[in-house]
């Protein structure tokens, strides 16, 4: 057992050291291909994130009758609809059905000639080709879907992710700085917002505590020396979008957090954050709606698929 | 919870249906692929219609179930504590009208308690509907006598496990064949079968919340049973009681009863405190497992940040956290994942200038995440309460009488606390009435015993830390409680009082504790415990260590006394001859002992075990109950075994009333929507009433008889 226990413990330690290993090359190279994505990317959300919101505001707006979890059905479904005819109209059908015929017969190759040794070994190899170009032929539709399957997903997010602040409720504000603890900071008094603890100072942020005493959408005023940055917080009980964060300019950030513009280049705050509460619902709330949008897009995709004739 | 079953049987045969008519489809004669979908298409728009129309019909018969069949129902709410004196008193001035309302139609009647009347006892009297006898359960503390007098918690006993695999630092259990490492368990002590048994094996529903004696909780055979454990539940380091944990600046690192006080110290305005966690039982060398945390603080603003594993809380000067996550990593060998320890509690930041003081609550079982931790029955019972309501106390003893008592906590700070537990347990209580159908419900409420122990003073006597204008405002907060308890009452009448057999009760009453009587000191003055300097029945040896070669009874826990019989205690010397008129001996002094103070006599009553108990454990009972005169208790020190040179001295702690005292000194009340017919009801009636109201018979073992018309 000891000798066992010695095997497992350094195997383990190895396939540590292994992992972290991948993790830091992929990170390395995620970070070198980030600085040639985010010039691009940061100015491509520039130009499409006012366009994005202003679009899901009609969407959202149009389904604000119903109740959010079938407004999440109706979305989730058309969204399916739409994907299938984008993948039907990027993709090329033919070389698909093609690819996938190639993958029948080689695994009927290989259960009809099992004792022939040399076609079944040329059957594997074939069927390995013939996946490797349907994947290819996926890889085209999905590179141009999963763009503004992105922008979509973040309109989703910002509004079924979190919930705005109740009347009554409290929540956290944290303000990130460059340079922490330099600064001169307060936050002005807002009506409708009270402000229960000034801003404390931690290791790289200040932080307020505030409370939400009445419902509307409000610009929490920041003085930053002699700067002034907003930041909106919403309070009420519908579903409405919330901005948790407004960021600096960084393509990622600008993906998932698209209502506030971008802060100044200039200014020493990094990014201002607001803790909203997790949405709660089993079915539209915090992380389970990006279940429900799946499912219910791919199993309206994978219905319509032979009425529409589309090949995946 | 019917409701659930039927669905998930009607969506199973959804489920069989789906899968028949896609194999349907497959076996299909080839069809063009249009075709095919089509068809395919309308067979799934068939089944979901199939679906949608077996959902209707599930819920359709639902309501028809709910409406038609429900089952007898009936409501208890358990008081601790609710005193009978102070209840007639408060209904007399027409401060309880709901209670009143019930006694003026003869459903009012002071209920005889346990012997002795502390609340594992007197509650496992209500849930077993039999005496300690039966039970096993005679005190708070029990002696093994295999190891003399050694004591332990009388209500739960953990078994160590096995040791596991030896590797590295860590000892892994390997719970799986061939190795079947046990694991170390808790097991309940308390002995007899709870009535709700005869329930659940009926059928009938059981929801049970916060009983006292019953952790870890019973399991239910037939699974009609939930049940929250209650008094007895363990914090997240194992501790009964609740250990807080305090951080003051000037503070020596000290452990005291009920927590841990450390110093904080401030480089500028920062300071990091280290959260006690669980003891990693997994490593050779068990250790607790900590929780780093960052305070700032902001003299001026008396404010303080606090920071831990990502999350922080801002807090000013008075003010309270909400319930915060602890999540302590357990670390495992470097092949298997850290476990984790889940655990809630709440900041209390009572004072930022002059002097920081920081209270931290005891680190309770987080509620959605027991991981591991079994505080209900069934285990997810718990955590479908915290999905519903979030996270709340979930320890035994939530009311912090022990930071009270410690000089942590002023008055004020208790009241709030004692009151936030009550508020909690309210919204509780309001979601036991909405996921209550028919059956039994039965509620607990502690806040009427530990806000009692703590603001009760109805003496014309000194109080031991208050002034007489402070002792009376705070036994105003008793009266206030009950007046408030008197409104629940009420809600529930509205609520139930025409469809339900509605119980009120308490397990015992209350008395101020103003003087204190030490009964090993007693037996050491009359010669029982020797030599004449010991100072502890505990110490083993050495200076102040007892002869128990000398020695022939001794007293342990609140109220029992023990004969050091021979061929029972390890140094066992009284023989089975001698033993009852040694006990006859004892009894008939004991009722003679009187206060030097002021001549008043101190023991009410001697009660021999043999004769006030039935039952199989009769034997492992303490062999006498000594029940104390009104505003006198053990000492102290006699409830662990320490000899102190003062038989009787005044009670300076804040815990200023009690009620471990002779039982007809301190009896509970029972009130009910139905008149009561018994002229002196006891709480092992109560278990046999609740059966017949719900139409179970009550089995022979309970000798309590059936009160209610």
């Amino acid at each position: 057992m000891d000798t066992l226990g010695k095997i497992l413990v350094d195997g383990a330690l190895a396939a540590w050291w292994l992992y972290e290993a991948i993790i830091a090359v992929l990170m390395a190279g995620f970070s070198a291909l980030n600085v040639v994505l985010d010039p691009v990317l940061s100015t491509v959300l520039r130009v499409l994130n006012p366009i994005a919101n202003i679009a899901g505001d009609v969407v959202y707006g149009m389904v604000s009758v119903l109740s959010p979890a079938w407004g999440l059905v109706i979305i989730s479904a058309i969204t399916g609809v739409v994907m299938l005819f984008l993948f039907k109209y990027t993709s090329n059908q033919t070389a698909i059905v093609a690819s996938k015929d190639a993958i029948k017969a080689n695994l009927l190759a290989l259960k009809l000639y099992k004792d022939e040794l040399r076609v079944t070994f040329l059957s594997q190899w074939r069927l390995l080709l013939a996946i490797a170009r349907l994947q290819w032929h996926m890889f085209k539709p999905v590179a141009i879907v999963i763009f503004p399957m992105l922008v979509g997903l973040s309109q989703m997010g910002i509004r079924y992710q979190w919930r705005a602040l109740r009347s009554g409720e409290q929540a956290y504000v944290h303000m990130y700085l460059d340079e922490p603890l330099s600064h001169e900071v307060a936050l002005e008094p807002v009506q409708g917002v009270s402000v229960e603890v000034p801003a404390m100072a931690g290791e790289q942020d200040y932080a307020w505590r505030i409370r939400a005493t009445e419902s509307g959408r409000f610009a929490l005023k920041f003085l930053v020396d002699s700067e002034m940055i907003e930041k909106e917080l919403v309070v009420g009980d519908k579903l409405e979008r919330v901005s948790v964060e407004r960021a600096g300019a960084n393509w990622v950030t600008q993906l998932f957090h698209p209502i506030e513009p971008l802060l100044p280049s200039s200014s020493p705050v990094s990014r201002i954050e607001i803790k909203y509460p997790d949405r709660e619902s089993w079915f539209y709330g915090s992380n389970y709606w990006v279940l429900t949008f799946f499912v219910i897009s791919m199993l309206v995709a994978l219905v319509l698929a032979p009425v529409f004739k589309v090949k995946f | 919870m019917k409701l659930m079953i039927f669905i998930h049987a009607t969506v199973s045969s959804m489920r069989v249906r789906g899968l028949h008519a896609c194999r349907d489809t497959a076996q299909a004669p080839d069809k063009s692929g249009l075709h095919f979908a089509l068809g395919s298409f309308k067979m799934k728009l068939f089944n979901v219609a199939i679906m949608a129309l077996l959902m209707t019909v599930a819920v359709s018969c639902r309501e028809a179930h709910t409406s038609s069949s429900l089952g007898p129902r009936v409501v208890v709410v358990g008081f601790d504590g609710m005193d009978p004196r102070l209840c007639v008193r408060l209904m007399d001035e027409g401060k309880l009208p709901n209670l009143a309302k019930m006694r003026d139609a003869g459903g009012f009647k002071p209920l005889g308690t346990s012997i002795p009347p502390q609340s594992p006892v007197a509650w496992s009297n209500f849930i077993t509907g039999a005496n300690p006898g039966v039970h096993g359960i005679f005190d708070f503390v029990h002696r093994d006598p295999s190891r003399q007098c050694a004591p332990y918690y009388s209500a739960a006993e953990t078994v160590e496990g096995d040791l596991g695999w030896e590797v590295e630092d860590f000892n892994v259990p390997l719970n799986f064949w061939p190795f079947n490492h046990q694991p170390t368990q808790t097991l309940l002590r308390r002995e007899g079968t709870p009535f709700w048994d005869y329930l659940d094996e009926a059928g009938v529903n059981v929801h049970i919340y916060d009983i006292p004696a019953n952790y870890p909780p019973s399991k239910s055979k037939h699974g009609h049973m939930c049940c929250l454990s209650g008094m007895g539940t363990p914090d997240l380091l194992g501790s009964l009681g609740g250990d807080s944990q305090f951080f003051g600046e000037g503070e020596r690192s000290r452990t005291v009863a009920g927590g841990y006080i450390e110093p904080i110290t401030f480089s500028g305005d920062k300071a990091k405190i280290r959260l006690l966690g669980p003891e990693h039982t997994f490593l050779q060398l068990p250790e607790r497992v900590t929780i780093d945390v960052t305070v700032y603080r902001d003299i001026k603003q008396k404010s303080a940040r606090l920071e831990w594993q990502g999350q922080t809380i801002l807090l000013k000067e008075g003010e309270w956290s909400d319930w915060c996550r602890l999540d302590y990593e357990l670390r495992m060998p470097p092949f298997m994942p850290a476990s984790h320890a889940k655990g809630i509690c709440r900041f209390y930041l009572q004072q930022v200038s002059d002097r920081f003081r920081l209270y931290v609550t005891p680190i309770n079982i987080d509620p959605s995440d027991p991981a591991g931790q079994v505080i209900s029955e069934p285990e997810d019972f718990i955590t479908d309460i915290s999905d519903a309501l979030g996270l709340f106390y979930t320890t035994g003893f939530q009311e912090d009488h022990k930071a009270l008592s410690n000089k942590i906590f002023a008055d004020h700070e208790y009241h709030e606390q004692a009151d936030y537990v009550l508020e909690e347990r309210l919204t509780l209580f309001d979601y036991a009435k909405q996921t209550y159908d028919d059956g039994l419900l039965f509620f607990y409420f502690s806040s009427t015993d530990l806000q009692a122990h703590m603001f009760w003073w109805d003496s014309d006597k000194k109080h031991p830390i208050r002034s007489p204008e402070m002792a009376k405002k705070y036994h105003q907060v008793v009266e206030d409680l009950y007046q408030r308890m008197d409104g629940v009452v009420g809600q529930v009448l509205e609520e139930y009082g025409e469809t339900a057999t509605v119980l009120v009760m308490s397990d015992h009453g209350f008395s101020t504790f103003r003087r204190q009587f030490n009964l090993n000191t007693w037996l050491r003055q009359e010669g029982y415990i020797l030599p004449a300097d010991c100072k502890s029945i505990l110490r083993v040896s050495g200076k102040g260590s007892v002869d128990w070669s000398r020695t022939t009874a001794y007293g342990l826990g609140l109220n029992g006394l023990y004969i050091n019989l021979q061929g029972r205690e390890k140094f066992g010397i009284v023989t089975r001859r001698k033993r009852d008129a040694m006990l006859e001996e004892i009894r008939e002094k004991l009722l003679k002992v009187r206060d030097p103070e002021d001549g008043h006599l101190i023991v009410k009553e001697v009660y021999r075990t043999d004769e006030v108990y039935h039952g199989p454990m009769t034997g492992d009972a303490p062999d006498l109950i000594v029940g104390y005169y009104r505003e006198y208790r053990a000492s102290w020190s006699t409830s662990l075994g320490d000899i102190s040179d003062v038989m009787v001295s005044d009670n300076t702690e804040a815990w200023s009333a009690d009620h471990c005292m002779a039982a007809d000194e301190v009896p509970g009340v029972v009130f009910s929507n139905k008149p009561i017919l018994s002229a002196a009801p006891q709480l092992i009636d109560l278990a046999p009433t609740i059966l017949q109201a719900l139409q179970v018979s009550p089995p022979a073992l309970m000798k309590g008889k059936i009160y209610l018309k």
